[in-house]
């Protein structure tokens, strides 16, 4: 199998719009969930989300523009930019043997309820005629397909909550065996639209807001968490064969060693300590033998860690099953607790956040943890950043409803 | 002009983003950024506009002038009493 280097990352983010503003904002432990307003939202019970500062003509004209909603605008900017910081011109990738794949969850969220609202509220037949092409899941890799010339394949993932750790894998698993050569990976979220927030409010997996202070209002891990707020944004990262990133002289920012997936196929929502803890052993296991990682390196995780009663318990005991006595030993952290959850978009952002541990080696913090929870006992980085010697190689998970769940590894760069 | 040249014109502006001096009746289209998707958004902004319903046909059509051309016949179609100059209600709001 072949070496995949990692060589630019993007991102649009609650709480930066670069990649350094988004890690500088978490290692400050800055929550960006807050109250949410627009149509409709006061009938929600909970109108709280972490959101982005985004300008979308900041990004794009207004007849482009027109034709993008607003999980494409953030899908086509987050790739830019890793574009941008992988040092890539377009043209280097526009080959059979470049591709992208992309994640997400719930696809043109808003394009989907204004089409519904014309046609059942307004009880209008005049659908607007980019309906279909702003709310089809494929959409937002398509338009990175278009706006940078490639030719080579194209693919959407939707696994719910993993969707966009599936797409990094499998973009990886293609580059290793010879498939392709260059990759954009990654997922795209934009679900804060009143129609998606009714539907998971309904699936009771939503937090209370926090009477205090709402910004704490997502607080896993902790004995009074009470769920997941949700996010929105995008994050794409840049994937090259190995000697292909040497041999342009790219800075490379880690390898990308491990890929693992197994499903929880007992329950749609409900999850499971041997599923979490297969997909972090499969890819152990691939890094083991692909990079002769030595088990118990993995020097941080980024839990998936949703704030759910149900998740955090199960991840806690699945982390503790498989590394066993040295799992008290990783820092552990759920940063959803500051960016909320974005859904499709999470596994692609929570990995670019454990590739900046492995550059600054400082771990973001679990914020709002102040009781602790005895089912949920390992060092979770509580409420403030964690300085740590250089870490060899670091892990993110990403468990999803529909039972898809994916562990990635990345190791420091070893030339 | 014809109302229906201005009302295009000022669309442009006001939707698309695009200046005034860019909008000659011969101004192409695609060179303006609008391709046949946006083509397309904008017939369905005609059919509010003007009352009229743009048929599913494919028709080729480059410039400024042309599309105001080709409106300009459904008008006198579609609505076959009224005055050349079609005036689109709140079309230019």
């Amino acid at each position: 199998m072949r070496r995949v280097a990692i060589t630019g990352t993007g991102l649009i983010a609650p709480g930066g719009n670069t990649v350094k503003e988004f890690f500088d904002a978490l290692i400050l432990g800055r929550s960006q969930v807050r109250k949410i307003s627009g149509a409709h939202f006061e009938r929600l019970v909970a109108p709280i989300a972490a959101t982005v500062s985004f300008d979308a003509a900041d990004y794009f004209p207004a007849p482009k523009l027109r034709m993008l909603d607003r999980v494409s605008q953030f899908a086509l900017a987050a790739a830019r930019q890793a574009l941008s910081t992988a040092r890539l011109e377009p043209a280097m990738i526009s080959g059979a043997r470049c591709g992208v794949f992309l994640g997400t969850g719930m696809g043109g969220a808003q394009t989907t309820d204004d089409g519904y609202h014309t046609v059942y509220a307004q009880q209008s037949d005049r659908v607007k005629p980019f309906t279909v092409l702003m709310a089809m899941n494929n959409a937002p890799a398509a338009w990175i397909a278009s706006e940078f010339a490639l030719t080579g394949p194209c693919l959407t993932y939707s696994t719910a909550c993993s969707s966009s750790a599936v797409a990094i894998g499998e973009a990886a698993r293609r580059i290793a065996c010879g498939d392709l050569d260059v990759m954009l990976a990654g997922g795209a979220e934009a679900p804060l639209t009143f129609g998606t927030l009714k539907a998971w409010e309904a699936l009771h997996t939503i937090a209370k807001v926090d009477a205090v202070d709402v910004s704490a209002s997502c607080k896993p891990f902790s004995r009074d968490r009470s769920g997941m707020v949700l996010g929105e944004g995008a994050a794409v990262i840049m994937l090259e064969e190995w000697g292909h990133a040497i041999s342009r002289g790219a800075t490379i920012l880690a390898e990308f060693i491990g890929y693992g997936l197994a499903t929880d196929n007992l329950h749609l929502t409900k999850p499971t300590v041997a599923g979490q803890a297969a997909a972090m052993r499969a890819a152990l296991l691939q890094a083991q033998i692909q990079a002769q990682l030595p088990l118990g390196t993995i020097g941080y995780i980024n839990a998936h860690g949703t704030g759910t009663l149900a998740n955090d318990a199960v991840e806690t005991a699945a982390i503790k099953e498989v590394f066993q006595g040295q799992a008290y030993k990783i820092p552990v952290s759920s940063t959803k607790s500051m960016h909320g959850h974005l859904l499709g978009a999470a596994g692609a952002l929570e990995f670019i956040i454990a590739l900046q541990t492995l550059q600054h080696h400082q771990i973001p913090p679990t914020m709002h943890l102040n009781q602790p929870d005895p089912v949920c006992d390992l060092n979770f980085v509580a409420n403030i950043a964690q300085a740590v010697l250089p870490i060899e190689a670091v892990m993110s998970n990403s468990f999803a409803f529909g039972g898809t769940n994916v562990s990635l590894i990345a190791r420091r760069t070893h030339r | 002009m014809s109302t229906t040249l201005h009302w295009l014109q000022t669309t442009l502006i006001k939707d698309y983003g695009l200046n005034a001096d860019q909008l000659t009746p011969e101004a192409s289209l695609e060179e303006l950024g609008v391709d046949s998707l946006g083509v397309m958004e904008l017939f369905f902004a005609v059919e509010d506009a003007f009352q009229i319903s743009v048929p599913q046909e494919q028709v080729a059509l480059i410039s400024i002038g042309d599309v105001a051309d080709y409106i300009d016949r459904l008008i006198a179609t579609q609505h076959p009493k009224q005055d050349a100059q079609h005036s689109p209600e709140d079309a230019i709001s």
